[in-house]
């Protein structure tokens, strides 16, 4: 126990001291950025690494319980350093476009993925709290990163306020369930739900609060409205995180939190029940209204805020699955990963083609792609066809994972509204490939305009796509072995 | 006697190929692709002539990869003595569709070779499987080059047609798909571990009382990609404002897809279900055999109608399968080699005349057979096979799928064999139409070429001979 096992919390410590260096660079040196963004993809690195060594290494508590160093951990820490390389690396050249190349960006982003892989490391509500808010408050930051431009600013103030607001929602259901168990530590709370066989009220409404707090961060329908605003305002950049990093990292606290009891235990079946169908209608309404509206978007932003609430529904149904068998949790990582690889690729690549500065990329920008640049046109085909679900992609490992999960649940219904979703869902991510292949060009219209370094992450993210569709197996085999401690 | 580790070269050959025909030449990609997919066919004969020529019935070669087995994948490819016909069929096809020339000389011609390299791959794949999922995974794949092959060569007015049909194709798969991950989990429960190979799957499928359920799942999925009469809303647009070899493709092979993946997957799994609504799904082959028949006669566009007609030719393969008896499942094999033979020389020899008089309608172009004598006599020995004139492998198939269905639903054969008067009057009358009367328009190039003779004889002869000695293909499936 305790602080004497120090060394094991190093991924931590190094990302931490990567984020006072790369903030101390970005004050000495204002006007050249490099100094910043070569400290944070070094210390991204060093964390990666040091995360892949503790890979395996056996599940461990720390600071009297409140942090726990464990494969999952390690696993969301190794994932959003690879994502934060991705965004250090592949959106220098789309700042500068945008006239908002900061050096702060790159210690935001890395205090940003500070907070969320300890959001995955924290075992009591209070340091997950402080976890969330130290995720919330640079992604807060980086939206309105456009400062002089209204919708971004209009972005950054709605969804501070929507965090406020959740952040008081978590806070008062903490409070309830300390009240209902004696204590904020999860395992604690774990505990206390195996011994007590009647759910309290007042931990019913504590558990819901938290809940709808977690919900309102993955944007999972009714608690959606914020998203496509934000997505359209922060810079693409940024949405691109928000799309990979920050669901990441909501979707951990959502399975944390709602695994807080145990349910399979005595008494406790009504309980299960009265989540599992909040869950259910959670995922229904996401997926349905998800695969609806985004089908009419023009503006690619939007439309692929819609597309990620209805992805909020398949990982919801994920987590639904997982209650009844927490081996099905796999499911939600493999879909995670997946989803924010391409998320990522997808928008560091709208980077590349935004027509000019401040502003979002229209469907209609994508028109004859295929003439003009054939690599971007494979490249942004291969992310659709991985969105979509199509095989050989990443994205149909995900929805193979989270329907067989799903089924093996008995969900079996909420699975084939998911797959008639599926559908509804590729009709929207068609329509780009049609105007990239089917019309002419408009010799107006976007160019690739990244720099060689984000064109070959772009390449490569959709590599890494295509070979988790292809060769899924020891992937899998590595996912299917994480287990969440309680 | 049999080559274990080979099977697997049947799926990667295309992918190689096509890999080959993008680092060749572009003015010389006709060539290459045409070679390559010789190559393909020779290699495809080689594999299969174990089987092929074997004397004994039910000879099988299997091979087994370990795939993805955390969740029960494997690729375990099993070629039979029904797969081998679509294996070597696909090969053909894939000879004939590059031979045309619409395609190649328009643009991008090295993705054209590399997306039907591709497609020819995945469809070897899905012929191949048994696997259902990785089945499903080839099937779905398939989609994806042909969707891109109307999309860029497509008509002008593509767009609507590119998106009904992917989104039918699809919505029809992903129930597919679930039913697959209902029986993978069944039988999860019941052994504890995971399988989506079919002789697994077979074990739980008859015992699970939302079977028929399941069972809705495939055939909705199979009868969208035939298609049968009530799903058959994408096919026109599809076949029409697709580019001719990609028409080609669709009305000969792809549309052999559904009719292979009910032989092989919903015939074992869902033999009860079946045979509960046996008297209705051949009910709704009748239509499906009448009511293109009609929309054909309606026709005045010879892509339409040759499109319904082959969907209308199609209706008589499922009337053999869904005999569900070894005989009619043995001819419609049978008649599927024969229908791909017919569609895909009609539609080479439309492509022909296309590019010669320009788009063609059937009231304003008369008097072809005036101006290219030797393409209209070619022409005539596969409107022959098309009517299923005795002496073709056509006329042996349906006569016997009639037959086995008679025994089942005696109202629907009756019906559903009028389409054999109703296909002849339209093919007859599309031959008249267009071959005789004065010659209007412009005319340009020659009579058919040497190629083309070579390639369409050879067609036709394997329509005749299979027509003389049908036992080929049907010896080694239960007669």
């Amino acid at each position: 126990m305790s602080l004497m096992n120090g060394d094991l919390f190093a991924p931590y410590w190094i990302l931490s001291g990567g984020i006072l260096v790369t903030l101390i660079l970005s004050m000495i040196r204002v006007e050249t950025k490099r100094p910043a963004q070569i400290s944070a993809i070094t210390t991204l690195l060093f964390t990666f690494f040091a995360a892949e060594g503790q890979w395996g290494v056996s599940t461990t508590s720390l600071f009297h319980g409140a942090i726990e160093i464990s494969s999952f951990g390690m696993m969301i820490l190794i994932l959003l350093c690879g994502l934060g390389i991705l965004f250090c690396v592949g959106s220098s050249r789309y700042l500068t476009k945008e006239g908002i190349h900061y050096s702060d960006y790159y210690h935001l982003v890395l205090i940003l993925i500070l907070g969320s892989s300890l959001m995955a490391a924290a075992k009591d509500l209070m340091a997950f709290f402080i976890a969330l808010e130290v995720l919330s408050i640079p992604a807060y930051t980086l939206v309105g990163f456009r400062r002089n431009d209204s919708r971004s600013n209009e972005a950054a103030l709605k969804y501070f306020v929507m965090g406020s607001v959740l952040g008081a929602f978590y806070l008062f259901g903490c409070a309830m369930v300390f009240g209902a168990t004696g204590s904020t530590d999860m395992s604690a709370v774990y505990r206390w739900s195996q011994q007590n066989s009647r759910p309290e009220l007042l931990f019913l409404i504590g558990h819901s609060l938290l809940l709808i707090a977690l919900f309102f961060k993955v944007a999972a329908v009714p608690f959606h409205f914020w998203k496509p605003d934000v997505y359209e305002g922060a810079p693409t950049a940024v949405t691109g995180i928000m799309a990979s990093i920050v669901t990441v990292a909501a979707f951990v606290g959502v399975v944390r939190i709602v695994h807080l009891v145990d349910y399979q235990a005595a008494g406790w079946e009504s309980y299960a029940m009265w989540i599992k169908s909040s869950l259910r209608g959670l995922a229904v309404l996401s997926l349905g209204y998800g695969a609806l509206v985004a089908l009419t978007q023009t503006n690619l932003k939007r439309l692929f805020a819609y597309s990620a609430i209805g992805h909020t529904g398949y990982l919801t149904l994920g987590v639904l699955s997982s209650l009844t068998q927490s081996q099905n949790l796999y499911a939600i990582w493999v879909y995670l990963i997946g989803y924010s690889l391409m998320s990522a690729g997808i928008f560091i690549l709208m980077g590349q083609s935004a027509p000019q500065a401040d502003a979002g990329v229209e469907l209609i920008d994508l028109t004859g792609l295929m003439k003009r640049n054939p690599l971007q046109t494979v490249v942004w085909g291969v992310f659709l066809c991985s969105m979509a679900g199509l095989p050989f992609t990443a994205g149909f490992i995900g929805k193979y994972a989270v329907f067989t999960a799903g089924i093996d649940a008995g969900e079996t219904v909420f699975v084939v509204i998911a797959a008639l979703c599926v559908v509804v869902n590729a009709y929207t991510y068609l329509r780009p490939i049609a105007l990239m292949v089917m019309r002419d060009a408009d010799p107006q219209a976007a160019q690739w305009s990244g720099s060689v370094a984000s064109k070959t992450i772009s390449v490569l993210i959709a590599l890494a796509v295509i070979a988790l569709g292809v060769l899924p197996q020891q992937f899998i085999v590595q996912l299917k072995e994480i287990s969440l401690s309680h | 006697m049999e080559n274990y580790s080979y099977l697997s070269v049947l799926i990667a050959a295309p992918f190689f190929l096509g890999v080959l025909s993008v680092l060749s030449p572009k003015s010389l990609q006709r060539s290459y692709a045409i070679l390559g997919a010789l190559a393909l066919f020779l290699v495809s004969l080689f594999l299969c002539s174990n089987v092929l020529f074997s004397t004994t019935p039910g000879v099988v070669i299997d091979q087994k990869i370990s795939w993805f087995p955390a969740m029960g994948l494997t690729l375990n490819l099993r070629l039979d003595s029904v797969s081998v016909w679509f294996v070597l069929l696909n090969a053909v096809v894939c000879l004939l569709a590059f031979s045309l020339s619409g395609v190649w000389n328009r643009k991008f011609p090295r993705l054209f070779s590399f997306l039907g390299f591709s497609m020819t791959g995945f469809l070897n794949g899905a012929f191949l499987c048994t696997d259902l999922v990785v089945f499903y995974i080839f099937y779905e794949a398939v989609f994806v080059p042909m969707i891109l092959m109307i999309g860029i060569w497509g008509e002008s007015t593509k767009a609507a047609a590119v998106f009904k049909f992917f989104l039918m194709s699809l919505l029809g798969s992903v129930l597919m798909l679930v039913s697959i991950f209902y029986l993978m989990s069944i039988y999860h429960t019941a052994t504890g571990r995971y399988s989506g190979d079919l002789a697994d799957l077979i074990t739980v499928a008859s015992k699970d009382p939302n079977a028929q359920w399941c069972f809705f799942g495939f055939f909705l999925a199979f009868a969208i990609k035939v298609p049968m009469v009530p799903f058959h809303a994408w096919l026109k647009d599809a076949y029409t404002m697709a580019p001719m070899p990609a028409t080609l493709w669709m009305s000969a092979i792809l549309s052999k897809l559904g009719v292979f993946g009910l032989i092989r997957f919903v015939l074992p799994l869902f033999g009860a279900p079946l045979a509960e609504v046996q008297p209705l799904l051949l009910g709704l082959c009748a239509v499906s055999i009448l009511y293109p028949a009609f929309l054909a006669i309606r026709a005045r566009d010879p892509k339409t109608l040759l499109s319904y007609s082959s969907i209308s030719h199609l209706g008589f393969v499922l009337f053999g399968v869904f005999s569900l008896s070894p005989g009619g499942v043995a001819a419609a094999v049978l008649l599927s080699v024969g229908h791909t033979l017919v569609s895909a020389g009609l539609f080479y020899i439309l492509h022909l005349v296309e590019v010669r008089r320009g788009g063609l309608r059937l009231d304003t172009y008369h008097g072809l057979a005036k101006e290219y004598p030797l393409l209209f006599l070619i022409f005539f020995g596969f409107i022959l096979g098309g009517v299923a004139l005795p002496g073709t492998a056509n006329f042996v198939g349906e006569f016997l799928v009639m037959i086995s269905a008679f025994q089942s639903n005696p109202v629907a054969v009756v019906i559903g064999g009028l389409g054999v008067i109703f296909g002849a009057l339209y093919l007859l009358r599309f031959y008249q139409r267009l071959g005789f009367g004065e010659v209007t328009g412009e005319s340009s190039g020659r009579d058919i070429e040497l190629y083309d003779v070579i390639v369409l004889i050879g067609v036709l002869f394997f329509v005749i001979i299979l027509g003389f000695q049908p036992l080929w293909v049907m010896k080694g499936n239960g007669t």
